[in-house]
């Protein structure tokens, strides 16, 4: 099979590990072979997150090489951009709107660019991007914790993911709880919708 | 996180996706270990937790013990009574267990006893980024070092068979891109835990006098030379590729092993690769013959030339010409930081003169103008820690001309701006003797920050000393319920132990008291008034103070408020705010935000700690339901 390389970005606390999680149980369920990295302890707490899951017979490495990413999750904008590292002209980028300021814009020392700006910059990279609106709908799903899925859903409908997507929600039934299934459901729905339309009119 | 009862699934040959330390822990469980004792720290953490959730139901005994000596200590008795265990920690947890470990290899055990061990190349939540495997030189100890979760799990077995063979404790050495990575694990059979045992008394073995530690060193030393015999026999040590030329071979283990695969394979490179499962004892057999098959040789490993060093001393019986490529004559990979794809893909190419099929420096280049000027994002303290609130009243009191030790945990986080506390940082319990060091020498204030968890695990020793020589320095136990860095882990002083039971809570100001501190306080930092004032006399103490901040982890609330189903309801800035920019110059809250040069409250990270009201000048913040504060 193709090897698939995903990329997820974002801020400690955006859900991005059990995004990793979900995607990576998807691909076992599928018998595929499959590594995901995380990254735990001091680097969680409200800073830059990183996290990769590798499908592929030959995967051996838990994470990306620069350049190989077929798509890049980007949970925040700038956090996006950050790892552009791994993007190359094919990679499709996902990217919430979500901004969320680091300590040293609030204090002044440091500015935010505008998010036309930074897709702008993205573009140099790939053309292949679209902002998706992930915080709003994790809303309207019932919950702003369920951005993480609504961002999966948008994955899913793009059809990168070497994983049949009965597969990805069986998966989502085993790593959320069950009082919260409901919500993730719908934030899964959302995503994908929303995906799926904006591929039909970018 | 997967409901953690499926490591307890007797079905052999079941497929899931498990992390490296979930891994281990089921590996625990399909090895019949009885005993299970650790001390947090990431990145080996997850080990004891996954255990800690299940331990009642597999039936075997687990306990988060106080520090990682006396983890070892634990399981050495329970081990030397023929019972099965395993103690796990992170690499600088070794340095604290080193002195029971180096001469436990002399006593040796009875049940197979596994020390997990996780170093952390990237020191991406650590003081350093030390090579443990020189540990297994130090101790003679033998070495098992896995590179994925399957073999995590599968080693633990292997690991207490060696163990129970050699009669010797077994070390069992991962790294953070080990530990923390998810990949698919293929269940084995589940064994029942033996978790109680005998003691049989043997004074000769076991009472380490020096007549006796003579004799059991040459003890070790006959073992030694029987897990030689194991080492060259060992399954774990392979070679895994098989080059048809014979020019170039690769020895690698851990990680790194999965770097060089692939980055061979990127590159198209006919060569063989052997994998060291086993590195002590060195295989030396193994190795000599791979030498010998071999005209150049690339040693590709992570952090310290362990594996090189031992490859040219084996050269030189073996292949005196074959030339080896590494780090020691000449940096093809470097010695400090993690490896990655792309570093040993660099290196191999180097070394085999291949051009590069990514052109990297180009990539480089677009992607370092890029970011050159993007805002970092370092980790901070989340937004309603009460650290926040400590540090906030110690530099006011303190109008930041104190010297602050600092020491391991989340507050280590209390050195970036506008906080700004912590001058000194070494290892767990520094901070209360290096500030006796600095307050005898230079007179100033000196205050000690240490967390509750730390404080238990290597400070009462450092306050005993502040009290018998009369140190003047405060210290100030920030006191949050919990272990937080590692992932909310019970500790002496929580009333909860690591089978869930309710235990005797240890109270830190009993335990000042108790070593002769005479001013010991308790006081919620959120009380900022009142906490200055407390914190202020402490100070003006002629002797060692002690000052208690406690109050609960805001990661802790918040979970029980989901719990119990309570919505937090946020901070709201008033009309009366005049933008002075206080709160957020002040605190550096995460959930003070500024847009368009006003302050707002970010709602879905506010927890409504009150703390930016108590330190508005205009009283223009109100706090919902959740006021704290004076």
């Amino acid at each position: 099979m193709e090897e698939f390389n995903l990329v997820i970005a974002g801020v400690g606390g955006q859900g991005i590990l059990l995004a990793a999680e979900i995607l990576g149980t998807a691909a076992v369920k599928e018998g595929l072979n499959v590594r995901v990295s995380e990254i735990h302890g001091m680097a969680q707490r409200g800073g830059a997150v990183v996290s990769n899951v590798r499908i592929g017979d030959k995967v051996a490495a838990p994470t990306v090489l620069d350049g190989r990413a077929d798509a890049i999750l980007g949970f925040e904008p700038l956090e996006t951009l950050r790892n552009m590292r791994f993007a190359s002209e094919k990679t499709l980028v996902l990217m919430s709107d979500e901004m969320i300021f680091p300590s040293g814009v609030a204090v002044g020392s440091t500015k935010y660019p505008s998010l036309d700006e930074v897709v702008r910059q993205v573009k140099g990279f790939t053309k292949n991007v679209v902002v998706v609106e992930a915080a709003r709908m994790a809303v309207e799903a019932g919950s702003i914790l369920t951005r993480n899925v609504v961002m999966i859903g948008a994955l899913a409908a793009a059809g990168k993911v070497p994983v049949k997507i009965e597969n990805v929600k069986k998966a989502l039934h085993e790593l959320v709880p069950a009082k919260y299934l409901e919500v993730n459901v719908k934030a899964f729905e959302l995503g994908y919708k929303y995906a799926k339309e904006k591929q039909a009119k970018p | 996180m997967p409901d953690l009862r499926i490591l307890l699934q007797d079905n052999p040959g079941k497929r899931v996706l498990l992390l490296g330390n979930e891994a281990v822990a089921r590996g625990i469980l399909e090895a019949g270990i009885g005993v299970v004792t650790t001390y947090p720290g990431t990145p080996a953490s997850e080990i004891g937790d996954s255990i800690s959730a299940i331990a009642s139901e597999a039936g075997l005994y687990m306990e988060y013990s106080t520090n990682e000596i006396v983890a070892v200590e634990v399981a050495a008795g329970a081990a030397n009574c023929g019972v099965r265990a395993l103690t796990a920690m992170k690499h600088v947890g070794l340095n604290v267990a080193a002195d029971a470990v180096m001469t436990l290899a002399y006593i040796g055990v009875k049940g197979g006893y596994v020390i997990v061990n996780a170093d952390d190349p990237q020191c991406y939540s650590s003081q350093n980024e030390q090579d443990n495997r020189f540990y297994t030189l130090l101790s003679n100890l033998p070495c098992l070092e896995p590179s994925n979760a399957q073999e995590a799990k599968d080693m633990v077995t292997s690991a207490v068979e060696i163990s129970e063979e050699l009669e010797l404790p077994v070390l069992l050495r991962t790294t953070t891109r080990v530990s923390h990575t998810r990949g698919p694990v293929t269940y084995g059979k589940l064994a029942k835990p033996r978790s109680k045992g005998k003691f049989v008394r043997d004074v000769k073995r076991m009472v380490m006098v020096p007549a006796n530690a003579r004799l059991m060193h040459e003890a070790l030393l006959r073992k030694v030379e029987k897990a030689k015999e194991i080492s060259e026999a060992s399954p774990h040590n392979k070679v895994t590729h098989k080059g048809k030329s014979g020019g170039y071979g690769v020895i690698s283990s851990s990680s790194a092993y999965n770097y060089a695969v692939e980055a061979v394979d990127f590159l198209g490179l006919d060569v063989s690769v052997l994998k060291l499962g086993m590195t002590h004892p060195f295989p030396e057999k193994i190795v000599g013959e791979f030498l010998r098959n071999h005209e150049k040789i690339v040693v590709v490993e992570e952090l310290e030339p362990f594996l090189e060093m031992q490859v040219k001393a084996v050269a030189k019986d073996y292949a005196p010409n074959v030339k080896i490529y590494g780090k020691m004559n000449r940096l093809y990979f470097p010695r400090k930081g993690e490896l990655s794809t792309r570093l040993v893909i660099t290196g191999l190419a180097e070394i085999t003169d291949k051009k590069l099929p990514i052109n990297f420096r180009e990539l480089d280049e677009r992607y370092d103008e890029t970011v050159k000027d993007l805002p970092p994002r370092p980790p901070v303290l989340c937004a309603g820690c009460p650290h926040r609130a400590s540090f906030y009243v110690i530099k006011k009191v303190t109008g930041g001309k104190a010297i602050y030790s600092t020491d391991i945990g989340c507050y280590a986080l209390g050195i970036a701006p506008p906080l700004s506390i912590g001058d000194l940082l070494i290892c767990m319990g520094a901070s209360v003797s290096t500030a006796q060091g600095i307050s005898k020498v230079t007179g100033v204030d000196t205050v000690s920050v240490v967390g509750d968890s730390t404080f238990f695990h290597a400070a009462i020793p450092g306050l005993v000393n502040a009290v018998y020589n009369n140190h003047k320095i405060t210290l100030v136990v920030l006191d949050n319920l919990t272990t937080a860095m590692t992932g909310q882990q019970p500790h002496p002083g929580t009333g909860v132990t690591g089978m869930r039971t309710p235990s005797r809570k240890v109270l830190i100001e009993k335990v000042a008291e108790g070593c002769g501190v005479k001013y010991v306080r308790v006081v919620d930092p959120f009380r900022t008034k009142e906490a200055s004032a407390v914190l202020n006399e402490a100070l003006q103490q002629p002797g060692p103070s002690v000052v208690v901040f406690r109050a609960p982890c805001a990661l802790m609330i918040a979970r029980e408020r989901r719990r119990k189903g309570i919505r937090t309801v946020p901070c709201k800035i008033t009309d009366e705010c005049t933008s002075c920019m206080a709160c957020v110059k002040l605190l550096g809250c995460p959930a003070l935000v500024v847009r368009d040069e006003k302050v707002g409250v970010d709602e879905a990270l506010c927890t409504a700690c009150g703390l930016c009201v108590s330190v508005c000048p205009y009283n223009a913040i109100r706090c919902g339901e959740d006021v704290k504060g004076d």
